[in-house]
């Protein structure tokens, strides 16, 4: 490979390219914007949040039954009319409450189902990074005698094959899926 | 008998940070229990089945408009009835506890035929006008059930899904609103708690 | 006479699993060293009593004996054969039966496969467990889900046949009873883990004899959901696959923990560590089917899976709560014994990506877990509903799974104990390229929108980094003579198999979620729309009719190459239509049809829904390379000699423990070892040293392919 031929800079020079590629493909990739959504689009978009309220679980777009097929008439009808997003939600939760969005609102109570994820993992993280640090340092256990003597029987057993073995090419140790350095 | 495991470790002194670490375990299996059975309690003492009365954000709203024809090709339109209590219903001639609530209705309906006394409105949900139609025949019921094509008054008034019924106060908020098969017992039960002004 | 035998099977199965926990309790007791012994007939006479009340279900199904009300409820005399054989789980009481049959051929297997060891404690100990699972699937058998209760009054002359989505699609002869193989099968680790804490014999011994019970299971789970996503994806209309509906997620909690615990005890096998993280996982899997369980019969949420309520629900959730607390409390208990030697010396090392690994999969369940059980909590409390759907489920997870992804990548070069900044660098210098330039290439192509990109990328990265150990693993087999292809069995190198089905997979998500297409269009006979690049033509309307379903198909041919008929059904007399949907499955997308709106009259125009996502094809064989991976991983890979600088569980040791035959291989005389820079053998240093080995990346990053039994 051709890294393999690069001394150390040139092998982190490498890694700085593709970072500054990715960066830049990933901004451009980013920040392309799409057509312009048409009204039905958007409707679309909007009904994909919406729970169908006689349906298991699935969205007013997803769904065929009259509800929804009701539902999705009315959100056209306000996309058409020039109201937003949020209006049309506001609209349906005043008819049929909170849970017509598939979207739990992020205040009050259902607040804790958006905040509580995030915050067990940092705690979660922190906790870790926290036991690692204390183990810093820490004494190795001590060794029993027993391990000691089933580590020197292991290694004479090694010592005494690669001695009857034959010369072999460098290839590193001889295990099943060993993974060798490029 | 095989004979425990003896690498190295088991058998060790506590190090100062093990008396630590067995804590910190029972203060996590702790909160773990307490956890559990606060969930455990709550899933058992909730109900399979929703509750009768549903909360709805139309309590003490305007009650929705229903205007259009009924199946019988009359025109209606609910604020004729402003003044009188007037009980919503929405139903389909396929729903099973549609069925089951009809005669209560019927019964309900017949025994408040004074003029200004409760009304009883039926809404079609996602059923055709004729199959709506005998329906109302066969059961003998003689109110005026609103066809609603588009399901737009369905949505107007939140329903998911037949029957549902909602309690319409004189000046023309909703007060109740129940979902599943009415019985005639209960009818009279809720308006009574209405007209009385209990919450 | 069906009932009958029913109820004897049932009552045989109950009274084994009682009378054998019972017998087992008093040997262990008494200190008996034949404790174990003693029960094994009783699992012999759990299985006759399953397999008889199974056989009789399923008798009384195929000769339409209406006498029994699950049969009057589940089948009727126009059911094909298949979908009447099926039957049995198609509802709650013939479901548990299955369960109890399952479990019951676990138990015997188990029984059998560790007969030679029936008189350790741990499995006597193990097998008490299972009986006391089984005495509580049999007792709710023999009482509140009994599937075995006649009709009282007249004997139907005609069943109502099964539910209409359960007999259209041979799908419902695999999905269900491939996932009970994967929920009950947790039940056998569960009790070793069990069996372990409560002797307080807690090291390696029961893990590595009960690996392949927890990859066999795993496997079928992970087979399961993805049939349930293909059979939903097929029969249900909406297009879709994956809808983080309560029952869908009550299956892919358990799955979660699963795999989190594969990945987890390789450390354990390793190093020792992480103890009290795999006997957590392990108990957490098993009480997750318990409740996932109760999610589905109990009637508490509204699914397609929701079978009508029943009076089991607070049995499954007591039973659950049971499972929780003997599990957490046992843990608490032993919590001393479980310290181990030594602890993780890096952060960025294996062991420190097992690690997060645990950490982003018990994240992961904890989403799914609070996203799925807060409405009901919510409802409890407030009164009020409150919904949370996909959309938070896709929110939350996304970065997960992004985490996740990254991981695969970096995990498998990552040398044990610690690394230095320079291996990482070289060892994924090739696969970071294949990532960037799958990005590029993408964006090239006009991909717009960080997620996708970012899933393309780090899908590519993961892909290529998979590969790459795959190839070094089949280029170091054919070194040593034995062909490369023996360098994609075994546990390692069968796990970088599934991780690429898994990065198929996401590829696959980002794809058909980002980019779908989906659109209702009112066409006439004869009329041709274009939609997203493709060609509809709908021809006209053909009524068909046989024995077992009437239905009115919509003949449309997509890109003037198959004709597909989605249609509107009836499966026997008396039952409500339903839509089936036909899809065009390409390699580049799927285009589905469904049949939303039938023309009032006659040659009036038909409205037909037609869904496009990219790659769907993608997920059904990302879920076959997951099958194939794991078959790999079961086979045995090669074996590696205990002195190669990697700590390894030392074969002598472990075969004093388990000896389970086959035992770990013993240190195989190393042949030829490489004589190229080999690392001096530590000193008689403590074995917790960090050996000071030259470069330990160069070859530390070797993973395990133990011979495992």
């Amino acid at each position: 490979m051709i890294a393999r031929r690069l001394p150390d800079a040139g092998r982190w020079a490498l890694w700085v390219v593709l970072l500054v590629v990715v960066g830049v493909a990933l901004g451009v990739g980013a920040s392309r914007p799409g057509p312009p959504l048409t009204a039905v689009q958007r409707a679309q978009s909007i009904d994909a949040q919406v729970r169908c309220p006689s349906c298991e679980d699935i969205s007013v777009a997803d769904s065929s039954a009259s509800t929804a097929q009701a539902i999705r008439q009315l959100v056209v009808a306000r996309v058409r009319a020039g109201q937003s997003d949020q209006q049309i939600d506001a609209f349906l939760v005043s008819r049929y409450g909170p849970g017509i969005l598939l979207r739990p609102p992020d205040t009050g109570v259902t607040a804790w189902v958006w905040v509580l994820p995030p915050v067990a993992v940092a705690a979660a993280v922190a906790g870790l990074a926290s036991a690692l640090w204390r183990r810093r340092g820490a004494a190795a256990p001590a060794v029993s005698e027993d391990d000691r003597a089933l580590v020197d029987r292991a290694l004479a057993q090694r010592a005494a094959a690669a001695g009857a073995g034959t010369g072999d090419t460098p290839a590193g140790p001889r295990g099943a899926g060993s993974v060798v350095a490029p | 008998m095989t004979p425990p495991l003896s690498a190295s470790g088991l058998d060790l002194e506590p190090a100062p940070s093990g008396v630590r670490r067995r804590h910190s375990a029972r203060w996590v299996a702790g909160v773990v229990l307490v956890v559990g059975a606060a969930l455990v309690t709550l899933l058992a003492t909730r109900p399979p089945q929703a509750a009768t009365e549903v909360d709805t954000p139309l309590l003490g709203q305007r009650a929705p408009a229903i205007a259009g024809t009924t199946v019988t090709g009359a025109s209606f339109d609910l604020s004729t009835l402003r003044g009188r209590w007037v009980v919503v219903n929405f139903f389909a001639s396929w729903c099973p506890p549609c069925q089951q609530e009809q005669p209560d209705l019927v019964a309900f309906d017949y025994a408040h035929r004074t003029p200004g006394d409760t009304a009883l409105v039926g809404v079609v949900f996602d059923d055709a006008a004729s199959s709506a139609r005998a329906f109302m025949r066969s059961t003998g019921a003689a109110w005026p059930a609103v066809v609603d094509p588009d399901g737009q008054i369905a949505l107007q008034y939140g329903v998911r899904g037949p029957p549902e019924t909602f309690i319409v106060a004189p000046d023309g908020t909703v007060v109740a609103h129940f979902d599943g098969p009415m019985t005639g017992s209960g009818l009279d039960y809720w308006l009574a708690r209405a007209q009385r002004g209990t919450p | 006479m069906n009932a009958a035998l029913g109820h004897a099977g049932v009552l045989l199965a109950l009274a084994s699993a009682v009378v054998g926990t019972a017998v087992i309790a008093y040997g262990l007791a008494r200190g008996r060293s034949d404790a174990g012994r003693t029960g094994r007939v009783y699992a012999v006479l759990l299985l006759v009593g399953a397999v008889v009340a199974t056989g009789a279900m399923e008798h009384a199904l195929v000769t339409h004996d209406f006498s029994l009300v699950f049969v009057a409820d589940n089948n009727s005399r126009s059911t094909p054969l298949l979908y009447t054989v099926t039957g049995m789980w198609s509802a709650l009481a013939g479901s548990i039966l299955l369960w109890g049959l399952i479990l019951a051929g676990y138990i015997a297997a188990m029984v059998w496969r560790f007969r030679r060891q029936a008189d350790d404690p741990i499995v006597a100990w193990a097998t008490l467990v299972t009986f006391v699972v089984a005495a509580f699937f049999f007792g709710l058998m023999a009482g509140p889900a009994d599937p075995f209760t006649t009709v009282a009054g007249a004997v139907p002359a005609n069943g109502t046949g099964p539910n209409v989505l359960l007999q259209d699609n041979p799908l419902v002869a695999f999905h269900p009873p491939l996932l009970y193989l994967g929920f009950v099968g947790f039940t056998i680790p569960f009790a070793f883990a069990v069996a372990s804490l409560v002797t307080g014999r807690v090291g390696e011994g029961w893990q590595v004899a009960t690996r392949r019970w927890t990859l066999l299971a795993w496997g079928f789970l992970t087979v399961g959901i993805i049939l349930g996503a293909w059979w939903s994806y097929q029969v249900l209309g909406w297009g879709g696959f994956w809808g983080w509906d309560p029952v869908e997620n009550a299956s892919f909690l358990p799955w979660l923990c699963a795999t989190a615990y594969l990945h987890s005890v390789l450390v354990q096998e390793r190093r020792g560590l992480l103890r009290v993280w795999n006997l957590s996982l392990v108990i957490a899997t098993f009480s997750l089917t318990i409740l996932g369980t109760f999610l589905t019969r109990s009637g508490v949420v509204a699914s397609v899976h929701a079978f009508s309520d029943s009076d089991i629900g607070p049995l499954l959730l007591g039973f659950f709560g049971a499972v929780l607390a003997v599990g957490v409390g046992l843990i608490a208990w032993r919590g001393d014994r479980l310290r181990s030697p030594g602890g993780i010396d890096a952060a960025v090392s294996r062991e420190g990506a097992f690690l997060a690994n645990n950490l982003l999969f018990v994240a992961f369940a904890f989403v799914v877990l609070l996203g799925t059980v807060f409405p009901l909590l919510y409802e409890a409390l407030r009164g009020q509903q409150v919904t949370v759907g996909a959309p938070y489920f896709n929110l939350m997870t996304l970065p997960i799974g992004f985490a996740l992804l990254f991981l695969m990548a970096v995990g498998p070069a990552l040398p044990w104990r610690k690394t230095t900044a320079g291996t990482l660098r070289d060892r994924l210098m090739v696969p970071a390229w294949a990532g960037g330039l799958v990005i590029v290439a993408c964006v090239a192509a006009g991909v717009r929108g960080l997620a996708p990109l970012l899933a393309f990328g780090l899908g590519g990265f993961a892909a290529a980094a998979n590969l790459r150990q795959l190839a070094l693993s089949a280029r170091s087999a054919r070194r040593a003579g034995v062909g490369a292809w023996r360098g994609l069995m075994g546990r390692a190198n069968g796990g970088m198999v599934v991780h690429l089905g898994v990065v198929v997979i996401a590829v696959a998500l980002a794809a058909a979620t980002s980019f779908g297409y989906r659109a209702q269009v009112t066409m006439r006979p004869g009329q041709t729309v274009v939609m997203d690049g493709h060609r509809v033509e709908f021809l006209r309307l053909v009524h068909v009719a046989t024995p077992a379903r009437t239905s009115t198909e919509a003949l449309v041919v997509v890109d003037g190459g198959t004709t597909l008929r989605p249609a509107v059904s009836q499966f026997g007399p008396a039952t409500e239509a339903v839509g089936t949907p036909a899809i065009d499955s390409g390699f580049e997308d799927d285009v589905y049809l469904t049949v939303n709106a039938l023309p009032v009259g006659s040659g009036g125009p038909v409205t037909i829904g037609v869904v496009i996502q990219p790659l769907v094809s993608w997920l059904w064989a990302g879920g076959s390379l997951l099958v194939l991976g794991s078959i790999l991983a079961a086979l045995p890979g090669r074996r590696r000699p205990a002195t190669d600088p990697v700590s390894a569980p030392v074969p002598d040791v472990a075969r004093r423990v388990a000896s389970a035959p086959p035992g770990p291989a013993p240190p195989v005389p190393a042949g030829p070892a490489g004589a190229g820079s080999p690392p001096p053998p530590p000193a008689p240093a403590p074995a917790g040293a960090a050996p000071r080995a030259p470069d330990p990346g160069e070859h530390a990053g070797e993973p395990v392919p133990a011979r495992s039994p």
